[in-house]
């Protein structure tokens, strides 16, 4: 049997860690086995395609994928060709536990962290761009999202955003507060499915000479300041205290939708004189938690 | 002109590469103590004949991790072999360097030949 290599998870003077799928659209893991770094010789197991998500974003181990192969099956392929060529698949004859050839316990992922695509972005279009990447089930066998988990998100995103705008020119001296603060929190989707995961480009509306996007830049750090507190749920707490109810209702809503949809949401930012883009996101396990504290802060302190 | 330590490509490195102009610290594993040229070979150097599943010019850079951990996590495949891990403080002059992975910090880095990587190698 063959398969062919569809990803590279894991890259290091040579390919570590890869993803392939055979004629059927079944779906491989295969992990270098050496002898040294530049191996052509891979342990190979199936693997169930909402496992594979779960090892890409940082929620399961590589010993623990590989363990569970079907009926225990392994294989041995050896990367003779290189480039494009398939991989045939040796059977082997002892049950993957009983293979002396396992990864190390807490062989994970980061989940999915962005590159610097909304700094180049940035650059490229003289705006502030807004990259976010979501990973739910459905991407687990190909690169897609269900239409209602984006619009829902590209819906919570901008309400937050736009809440976090209006808390921002609160803060500012009458004379200079714009009286339509959310609307220059508005931005456009620009590239609604960048290569690479399900990843998505918004970018300022309004243009750059005006006040919006200052308002823009600010809410965004502001909304960063959030999802910084996002793993210390009483701290996070603390955080929204002082700012309108609005903006906790936004954020609350947007880490629920996330905790539903079992996705996780990273993003990335920046202007366009920016050294670096600012990255920051939840897990959706990180999301649920903190959605519940949020909820049960309100229920304690009702308005 | 600049000249990098192993020929490369056109277009390589590619655009979306960054010229490093400040301080970075990368970490790479390396078999020597002290470390020296041959640790810092590309896959191609290593392999002349051998045909990649990435393109040339990735193959002809040399792989860095920013994060020290992730180095560490690579250790825990099967049969990757002893060394230890160096890490090498990259500025101004080292060359061009590029983040090449979804998934952990490696990038990808093509040194200038002129850029003395022994002298900023510490073992960690």
């Amino acid at each position: 049997m063959n398969i062919n290599l569809t990803d590279i998870l894991v890259y290091y003077d040579g390919v570590q860690v890869f993803e392939g799928r055979d004629a059927d659209g079944g779906h491989y893991i295969g992990v270098g086995i050496g002898p040294g770094i530049s191996t052509n010789r891979y342990m190979v197991t199936g693997a169930i395609p909402e496992r594979l998500r779960q090892f890409r974003v940082g929620q399961l181990d590589l010993r623990s994928l590989l363990l569970e192969a079907p009926e225990g099956q392994w294989f041995i392929t050896v990367d003779k060709e290189g480039g494009d060529a398939p991989l045939f698949l040796e059977p082997q004859p002892v049950p993957v536990a009983e293979c002396d050839c396992l990864p190390g316990p807490n062989f994970t992922l980061d989940d999915d962290p962005i590159d610097d695509l909304a700094l180049r972005e940035a650059r490229g279009r003289g705006n502030i761009v807004f990259e976010f990447r979501v990973q739910p089930p459905e991407a687990a066998a190909a690169p897609r999202v269900r239409a209602d988990t984006l619009a829902g998100l590209l819906q919570r995103l901008q309400t937050l955003l736009k809440c976090a705008g209006e808390s921002v020119a609160r803060e500012m001296p009458p004379s200079q507060r714009p009286a339509d603060a959310a609307a220059l929190c508005l931005m456009d989707v620009a590239v609604p499915a960048a290569p690479g995961s399900f990843r998505v480009l918004l970018e300022a509306a309004a243009p750059l000479d005006t006040f919006g996007p200052r308002l823009l830049f600010r809410s965004l750090e502001r909304v960063d300041a959030l999802f910084a507190a996002a793993e210390d749920p009483e701290q996070a707490v603390e955080l929204l205290k002082p700012y309108p109810p609005s903006l906790t209702a936004a954020y609350g809503k947007l880490l629920r939708f996330l905790d539903e949809q079992q996705t996780s949401l990273w993003y990335a930012w920046a202007e366009p004189t920016c050294r670096d883009a600012s990255y920051s996101g939840v897990s959706a396990a990180t999301a649920g938690r903190l959605s519940q504290e949020l909820e049960s802060a309100a229920v304690k302190t009702p308005a | 002109m600049l000249i990098y330590r192993e020929p490369l490509p056109e277009d390589c490195p590619p655009e979306t590469a960054e010229e490093i102009v400040g301080p970075w610290i990368v970490y790479r594993r390396v078999w020597n103590d002290p470390p020296i040229d041959d640790d810092f070979r590309s896959q191609r150097a290593e392999n002349p004949s051998k045909k990649f599943n990435v393109s040339e010019c990735r193959a002809r850079g040399v792989s860095v991790f920013v994060e020290r951990e992730d180095l560490e996590t690579l250790l825990k495949r099967p049969n990757f072999g002893g060394g230890q891990i160096v890490q090498v403080a990259l500025d101004n002059g080292a060359g061009a360097i590029e983040h090449t992975s979804r998934h952990t910090s490696h990038h990808t880095w093509w040194p200038l030949a002129a850029y003395d990587i022994l002298a900023r190698c510490q073992v960690t």
